[in-house]
């Protein structure tokens, strides 16, 4: 298939599922930040959800004064905010726009409607009004979108893009929520840790496994480890290695190129390190890989199957890369 | 049935030619068995080709390229209705071979009773004829006798013959193409003195395997005249009468009168002739319920 | 639903001017749609249009904020009908004309010898704003240079067909003519059915069949792709719906790449050979080393392919020499220059105001005239002399004056019009037809073509961009 659109597939994944992430973490941040008796303040509940949603480059004073005034505004509908939910929604539309044909009608025009809410006065007045109600709606549309790709088209080379996408940002904004628990010298307190697994949605399904036994151990391992959660950094760990298989026709266990070697080689490592040893390495410097090795698979997918042969790349590099899409690059640690 | 034909004609010189004159034969005819809605005749290097009537009543244009040129493409596009070919209970039989003395009188058959370049009416061919023709003294049936003949003891094959190989050689070997056959029965039929002519037209094959020889050129076969009923078309290519699937586009003693593009020139070097030929059916409209 | 219809005197594609029923290739339509009652042929309407408006055939309005607002294109349910016979004269009419067109482009192209016999002036042909001169002496493959052509025919007062303009660049709207045809499937089935109607939907695989038919490599199945400007055009739903049909690759400038003479498109498993385009980018965008530097559309180095012989455009560069309103006006001349044969279709009488005699003609009578700027298309830089005001016509004179090779001007022809649902009832409006050619090994002209309707009453503008709608042509 042509590389632009295995492109915007891979890409219209990625934003779509951090849309949903996004959603996700504020709300789960709201909600904390209306505790009063939380012992922490309201600008360090906020640190670690706009951490792991901001981009590197230094905020401008009037988007550092946004920001401050109402973070959960900011992080979703502030027109101030080039990374915003609706950014991330508008992002996704473009892309989907780009290969209309390999959507089917019914995810195009949920994408679409949610599209044309958020960039409305409607989803202003809807903030205003009703928070939780904008933030479910968003995080419904991101499921039916996804419940639709899995029911209403092909499950081509295509569709293996974005589902590559949307694990590669699932597996980061997992990582990133549980490194900040590794924020404080302290250790995290149950609220805190209790946040975490709210934002991945990982509630549930944690305690269906350890009761009510809240620890950081037992989160990070949750987080990290479990097979069978779909938001666990193993678990996308293992649809990225399916889905490049899939994509060359590469059979499991062996690879054919770089990105495969690498998603082969993360996958393994969650999968066979215990938890004693991830503590003992340091949470932080695990997670730390983790991004690691999500940056190196993202950028050899990208040299893999979107850039071209070498030969042909330098002589393009001397005219400048005028062809490829510009995409909002995955941020970088900024600690 | 309705026909469409696209027919190409293609020559590229190694040096340039000049002052090409060229007679060109590639549209239809109207007769009782078909009547032409479209033709048109086109040429690259553009030229105006001024139509006339030849000698046989054929439809010709006559090309000029004065200038210095190394390739020339004439295209014939043509959309036709051909009438139902005969019922087997309607072939014309019933014609004494005795009765064709006459017909050498006539001006519209006696020179198809002579010899022309291509086919040399003498005692040994009449001998082969008369071979041919066993117990009947029909004309119709001897025709018919005669194509059978040459489609069932002459050998098909591509590339044996030239475009310039005489009919007493093909009788002789028993071998060649459509071409051949035809002069072989023209030759043969005249021999009897029943009147016979050389067509040159397309044919559609409408088998389902596409068994037939000849629908990728332009095709060639033969008429001859029945009194009574006239001029009737026989294929010894393919053993038919002719039929609805058969467009005539030129009628002539021999391969000479009616070759679809001949002419000169000057210069040009080695020329290599790309002909393409393809006739389509257009699709039937739906009846009105 | 037909009983209060007038035609006003108009030529009426289903009634006579002189009242009574309808012409009897519109019988049943007569009989099916007239019996409606009102209400219920509207919640038919409503019933295509929400179909149209969830398959997503539309086209896109933009706004402030590049905000896509996706339209549908204004359809009306009453079919236009033409009879075999007439049908027949208008397929040969168009194949007479589009094989005079391309002698026309390869002569312009090589020794020009119409225009050293004098039949075409050379101004005429060297100053039209889509000339190619890079197209000079270059063999295009298999002698075609236009492979879809969309002429616009109108229908005078006593219903003869004339050719308005020819559209020989990148014509749109088949995919109209398709989808239209699948609503009135489903409106009307039976009076689809029993009407015979020729069918349309093979225009995809004619479409490919004519563009694989071009393909310099004879080996295995060629690689065609469709071109396109990007998601923004207004024409996109129709690029990528093609593509679809056809199932090739719809490309943008950037998934191409051409490097020593060859084209190659970027995909997830390397570089693959392209064959043929067929591109809906016109002339000046396709290549920003041939033509304009700041085109980000078009592919550099695909036009050295092309001229290489390693590449197909369709069309080919420089077919717009031959829809310049100029050079329409020769056309009837073409036909008799290279085909010795009178045209079977004819045009709407043409002034050309770069002619002194004409010009002063045209600018004596323009309140009576349609004045047609040359290389404009889509019902742009246009003035209509009867409804224009004296401002507007000064204006033009003064274009006129100072540029006359830019202007044609025509008689207004009455356009045939035909019943169109409005409003509340059933009333006439004007309409044209554009029936697609498709010239590769076959010529080939769907059965139909898109009609257009001009929805605004009385006007005679049925461009998509100013007000006007489309109806299915029925074929018998």
């Amino acid at each position: 298939m042509l590389s632009r659109v295995a492109d915007s597939l891979y890409w219209l994944g990625r934003y779509v599922e951090r849309a949903e992430n996004l959603a996700r973490m504020v709300e789960v941040s709201r909600q904390e930040a209306l505790e009063s008796f939380n012992r922490r303040k309201q600008s360090d509940v906020w640190r670690a959800v706009i951490y792991a949603t901001l981009v590197g480059d230094e905020l401008k004073e009037e988007q550092e004064k946004a920001l401050e005034a109402d973070p959960a505004y900011y992080i979703a509908l502030s027109p101030l905010n080039p990374t915003s939910i609706a950014a991330c929604i508008a992002s996704a539309r473009e892309n989907a726009r780009a290969v209309r044909d390999q959507l089917s009608e019914e995810m195009w025009l949920e994408l679409n409607a949610i599209h044309l809410f958020l960039s409305s006065e409607k989803a202003h007045d809807r903030y205003r009004n009703n928070p939780e109600s904008l933030f479910r709606q968003i995080i419904r549309f991101s499921i039916i979108f996804q419940g639709l790709s899995q029911s209403t088209i092909r499950h081509d080379e295509g569709w293996q893009f974005s589902r590559l996408g949307r694990y590669v940002e699932r597996a980061d904004k997992t990582s990133r929520m549980l490194d900040t628990l590794t924020f404080s010298e302290d250790a995290p307190s149950s609220a805190e840790l209790l946040a975490v697994l709210r934002s991945c949605s990982a509630f549930t399904a944690y305690r269906a496994q350890y009761r009510n036994d809240v620890s950081l151990r037992n989160v990070a391992a949750f987080l990290f480890f479990s097979p069978d959660f779909p938001r666990s950094i193993r678990f996308s760990f293992s649809r990225i290695d399916t889905a490049l298989l899939k994509i060359s026709g590469t059979r499991p266990g062996d690879f054919s190129n770089e990105a495969e070697r690498l998603a082969g080689r993360a996958l393994a490592r969650v999968n066979f390190t215990p938890i004693d040893q991830l503590l003992e390495n340091g949470l932080h410097e695990e997670i730390d890989a983790v991004q690691e090795q999500l940056n190196e698979i993202g950028q050899s997918i990208f040299e893999q199957y979107v850039l071209l042969p070498s030969e042909i790349r330098r002589a393009i590099r001397t005219e400048g890369l005028q062809s490829g899409r510009l995409q909002q690059q995955q941020q970088q640690k900024t600690k | 049935m309705e026909l469409k034909v696209y027919h190409r004609t293609e020559y590229r010189y190694s040096a340039p030619a000049k002052d090409s004159v060229n007679e060109v034969k590639l549209t239809p005819r109207d007769s009782k068995s078909q009547k032409c809605s479209s033709s048109i005749v086109s040429v690259i290097p553009a030229a105006r080709p001024k139509p006339y009537l030849d000698l046989y009543g054929n439809r010709s244009h006559h090309i000029e390229l004065p200038e210095s040129h190394d390739r020339f493409v004439v295209e014939a596009r043509i959309r036709i209705h051909t009438a139902p070919g005969l019922r087997v209970e309607d072939y014309p039989y019933g014609v004494e071979m005795s009765g064709l003395k006459v017909l050498s009188g006539r001006e519209d058959c006696h020179p198809f009773l002579q010899s022309s370049p291509y086919i040399d009416v003498n005692p040994g061919i009449w001998r082969e004829a008369v071979d041919m023709m066993s117990e009947s003294s029909d004309v119709f049936q001897t025709c018919y006798a005669i194509m059978e003949h040459i489609f069932k003891e002459y050998d098909y094959k591509p590339g044996a013959t030239a475009v310039t190989t005489h009919a007493n050689e093909v009788i002789k070997r028993k071998v060649g193409v459509c071409q051949d056959f035809a002069h072989a029965m023209v030759a043969l039929c005249r021999s009897l003195n029943i009147p016979a002519r050389y067509v040159s037209g397309y044919f559609f094959d409408s088998t389902r395997d596409h068994r037939l020889r000849g629908s990728e050129a332009t095709h060639a076969w033969v008429e001859v005249f029945v009194e009574g009923y006239g001029w009737i078309g026989l294929d010894p290519t393919n053993n038919k009468v002719v039929d609805d699937t058969y467009i005539v586009l030129a009628v002539g003693r021999d391969y000479t009168d009616v070759s679809p593009v001949s002419g000169s020139y000057f210069g040009g070097g080695t020329s290599t002739l790309i002909v393409h030929v393809a006739v389509r059916r257009v699709d039937v409209p739906l009846a009105v319920l | 639903m037909f009983q209060d219809y007038q035609t006003d005197g108009f030529f009426d594609e289903m009634f006579p001017k002189e009242g009574g029923p309808a012409f009897p290739h519109y019988r049943q339509v007569e009989e099916v749609i007239g019996g409606f009652t009102r209400e219920k042929f509207l919640e038919k309407r409503a019933q295509t249009e929400s179909a149209f408006l969830e398959q997503g055939v539309t086209f896109t309005v933009y706004g402030e904020n590049n905000q896509g607002t996706e339209r549908i294109f204004p359809f009306d349910l009453i079919p236009r009908v033409i009879p075999a016979d007439e049908w027949q004269v208008i397929e040969d009419g168009l194949t007479q004309r589009i094989i005079a067109l391309n002698l026309f482009l390869n002569d312009i192209y090589h020794d020009a010898k119409i225009i050293k016999d004098g039949v075409i002036p050379e101004d005429v042909v060297k100053t039209a704003a889509h000339y190619s001169p890079l197209m000079e002496g270059f063999e295009v493959p298999r002698d075609i240079y236009m492979h879809i052509c969309g002429s616009d025919l109108i229908r005078d007062d006593q219903g003869k067909y004339l050719v308005l303009e020819d559209n020989g660049r990148c014509p749109s709207g088949a995919s109209y003519v398709l989808e239209n045809r699948e609503a009135m499937k489903r409106a009307f089935p039976k009076l689809y059915q029993s009407l015979g109607v020729r069918p349309v939907a093979n225009y995809p695989s004619l479409l490919r069949k004519t563009l694989e038919h071009l393909s310099p490599r004879q080996t295995g199945v060629p690689v065609a792709v469709l071109l396109t400007p990007g998601i923004y055009n207004s024409a996109y739903f129709e690029h990528s719906f093609l593509a679809r049909a056809m199932g090739i690759e719809i490309v943008e400038g950037r998934d191409l790449i051409a490097s020593d003479g060859y084209v190659y498109m970027r995909t997830t498993s390397g570089l693959v050979q392209v064959d043929v385009i067929y591109r809906r980018i016109d002339d000046d965008f396709i290549d920003p080393l041939a033509f304009r530097k700041d085109s980000l559309l078009g592919v550099p180095g695909i036009m050295d392919a092309y001229l290489k012989g390693n590449v197909v455009l369709a069309n080919a560069v420089g077919t717009g020499v031959a829809d310049d309103k100029v050079t329409y006006a020769y056309v009837p001349d073409m036909i008799k220059y290279y085909l010795d044969q009178d045209p079977i279709l004819e045009n709407v009488p043409t002034y050309l105001a770069w002619r002194e005699k004409d010009r002063q003609h045209i600018l004596g009578n323009l309140k009576e005239l349609v004045v047609k700027s040359a290389n404009e298309s889509g019902g742009y830089g246009m003035l209509m002399g009867p409804t224009s005001s004296k401002k507007e016509r000064e204006e033009f004179a003064a274009k006129i004056k100072a540029n006359p090779r830019d202007f044609v001007a025509q008689p207004v022809v009455s356009l045939s019009r035909h019943p169109t649902v409005c409003g509340e009832g059933i009333e006439g409006r004007h309409v044209d037809l554009r029936p697609y050619v498709l010239y590769g090994e076959d010529i080939e002209i769907i059965p139909g073509g898109l009609t257009r309707v001009a929805l605004n009453k009385g006007s005679l503008v049925v461009n998509s961009s100013q007000g006007g709608g489309s109806k299915d042509t029925w074929v018998l």
